[in-house]
């Protein structure tokens, strides 16, 4: 029976094509409107994670001061710096490699010029971790000195490399030797390994994206570089560190290691939090699907007009076949059948409206994507989830059918002697 | 037993403030395979008989019955059961959907009924024959003359086998020679399958055929003829 009652809707949707198909186009502009806005957002939530992953792998979490992640920390992030015992985290069950960034703020003399004379001054001096250089790429981007000049190797000591405008401004090239002061009179003598080359925005948005542009200790011009260790030589135990990056075990779990080094750390009273690849995920997550749920709530309200456009039109037809209802009551139909039927014709346009708005949809996602990812020069990732469309072509079905629920029941309560008599 | 059976039947409608009193004690019988005409002015009372008569509404008082069912007492269900088993109707402006072909037509009622689809075409098929339109099954309402359509509307009203075939003014849109080709039907349909036929008309024809007239005004019976 049902099959038959599709039928006599679909014939009566049919035969007034005209208005049908503007009431479709009613409901297809709300549905493409959610369908692309939803698509987008999936999108930008899948790229971004692409991004993520590809500067975090799955296997490595980053070290930050307390509060300086998530919905606590304060805007623009914070500059606090921490204390950390690098060896002790390197031992922690689970960790396989770990690597620091300190900063200090010292006293540096140049080398000696011509005239006997050297430039002196309080210039920020930074600590990195030999590991930093070699296996934590995807978070430096690729560190790169100037022809005749090397990055730090493992056993490097009393060596810098210097920022291209500190270099000038201390006149010192590769060869040279700088001496730094630091804490309780300490002070060393430095051999410059090399200069950096200066930082290029082009490289680093290649080199994996703007996220790790903030995680690019060593791209500053205005540095002196040195060796972790070295710091500690200069001012003593590392109660000044920026940021680590920790990579765990093959195999290991790496929110449980993350949790576990910050509870150890914080123990020994390092300010630290971790943050885990599925931390920013979730944090992106969050976000995109707020923005997504806005957006989406917007284009609610163009599906609301469609909604609203349905219902019209199946007063409209409940009035025009005043007359045909009665005739069906008089030869056997039940309310129930009058009701089903129309339900069944709004929810029908619901339903074409539904079709038509989710290939609309995604074709103006793609379109969209090409556009924002050309536009910040990444590859946007197209999403055409399945649960989406789905749940669209249900919902628009049943949407139709809703808007369409008081005109049909209008329809199946029609007094069947007043239909008749309707003309 | 008289199949419909009205003692004192009065029927009243509210036109805004006033009441139109449609229906003021009718008496009436009719019995099973007659075929019976009712005529009367405009205004007489003759389409809200034939509503009450088809189960199509409830008096306002007094008693009518279906094969001793009071009309009264039955729910809007059973009604609907009444109309769907017993009762076929064809009306002057054929009603048919425009949308359907002659054979979907037919098969409306017994897709009420909740017929298989291929008994209903064969039923409908068989229908459309014994009104003379095997030719035309697949025709829509407005490829056909208005003779066809009323007889593709009778083989509709016909859909279910019912006992009792009402016709509201079943020849009032049709030629004569139409017209006369539907009243040939109806009778045959009384003398051949032993339906009960009521035909509320205008038309002097209609008379001809009928076994018995009832002339209504101001809703009551003002004269009951006994064709010979």
């Amino acid at each position: 029976m049902l099959k038959d009652f599709f039928m006599l809707a679909a014939r009566s949707i049919t035969h007034r094509r005209m208005r049908s198909w503007l009431t479709v186009i009613g409901v297809f502009i709300g549905i493409t409107a959610v369908v692309a806005l939803i698509s987008i957002g999936l999108g930008l939530n899948k790229t971004v994670e692409q991004q993520v992953a590809g500067v975090f792998g799955v296997d490595t979490f980053v070290l930050v001061p307390k509060g300086s992640f998530g919905p606590q920390s304060h805007a623009g992030g914070s500059s606090e710096q921490y204390a950390l015992d690098l060896e002790f985290l390197k031992s922690i069950p689970g960790v396989k490699v770990a690597a620091a960034v300190r900063q200090r703020t010292g006293f540096v003399q140049g080398p000696a010029k011509a005239d006997g004379t050297s430039t002196q001054g309080f210039l920020p001096v930074m600590g990195l971790s030999t590991e930093l250089v070699n296996e934590f790429e995807s978070f430096t981007g690729k560190l790169t000195v100037q022809p005749g000049g090397r990055l730090f190797v493992a056993g490097d000591s009393d060596v810098a490399l210097l920022g291209t405008d500190t270099a000038e401004r201390l006149g010192a090239k590769v060869g040279d030797t700088l001496l730094i002061a630091g804490d309780a009179s300490r002070e060393l003598n430095l051999s410059v390994v090399g200069i950096m080359e200066p930082s290029d925005e082009e490289a680093s948005t290649e080199s994996g994206g703007g996220f790790s542009a903030g995680m690019k200790p060593a791209q500053s011009k205005d540095t002196i570089y040195v060796p972790y260790d070295t710091m500690s030589l200069l001012w003593g135990e590392a109660s000044d560190v920026l940021v680590t990056l920790v990579r765990t075990q093959p195999g290991a779990d790496v929110d449980e290691v993350a949790d576990r080094v910050e509870k150890e750390l914080t123990a020994r009273d390092s300010e630290v939090s971790s943050i885990t690849y599925s931390d920013i995920s979730d944090a992106i997550g969050t976000m995109t699907t707020t923005v997504s749920a806005f957006l989406a709530g917007i284009a609610g309200i163009a599906l609301l007009v469609g909604a609203v456009g349905v219902m019209n039109t199946m007063f409209t037809s409940v009035l025009e076949r005043t007359k045909e209802i009665g005739v069906m009551k008089a030869v056997g139909a039940r309310n129930s059948h009058i009701l089903t039927i129309f339900l069944i014709e709004s929810g029908l346009m619901g339903f074409v409206g539904g079709v038509v708005g989710t290939l609309a949809g995604l074709g103006l996602s793609a379109l969209a994507s090409m556009f924002i990812g050309r536009f910040f020069g990444v590859q946007m990732a197209v999403v055409a989830s399945p649960a989406l469309i789905l749940i669209t072509l249900a919902g628009s079905f049943l949407l139709g059918a809703f808007a369409g629920l008081w005109p049909a029941w209008r329809a199946s309560k029609l007094p069947v002697v007043d239909a008749l008599r309707y003309e | 037993m008289p199949l419909l059976d009205l003692r004192g039947v009065t029927k009243d409608y509210k036109l805004g403030k006033t009441i139109v009193r449609a229906l003021r004690g009718l008496d009436l019988r009719i019995e099973k395979g007659e075929i019976v005409a009712i005529m009367g002015p405009s205004g007489s009372g003759k389409s809200t008989l034939m509503h009450i008569l088809g189960c199509l509404d409830v008096p306002t008082s007094g008693e009518a019955s279906i094969e001793e069912q009071q009309i009264r007492s039955l729910s809007e269900k059973q009604l609907v059961e009444l109309r769907g088993h017993k009762i076929g109707f064809v009306f002057q402006t054929f009603n048919l959907m425009q949308t359907l072909s002659a054979q979907q037509n037919v098969e409306l009622p017994m897709i009420f009924q909740g017929m298989k689809k291929r008994e209903r075409a064969q039923r409908a098929a068989k229908l459309l024959t014994k009104v003379g339109l095997a030719d035309r099954v697949h025709h829509r309402p407005n490829e056909l003359s208005g003779g066809e359509r009323q007889r593709v509307a009778i083989a509709r009203a016909l859909a279910n086998d019912p006992e009792i075939l009402f016709a509201d003014e079943p020849t009032g849109n049709l030629d004569s020679e139409s017209g006369g080709t539907i009243l040939e039907l109806l009778k045959r349909l009384s003398t051949e399958d032993g339906k009960t036929v009521i035909i509320v008309t205008h038309d002097p024809d209609a008379t001809a055929i009928a076994e018995r007239i009832i002339h209504l005004h101001d809703g009551r019976v003002v004269e009951e003829v006994k064709n010979a």
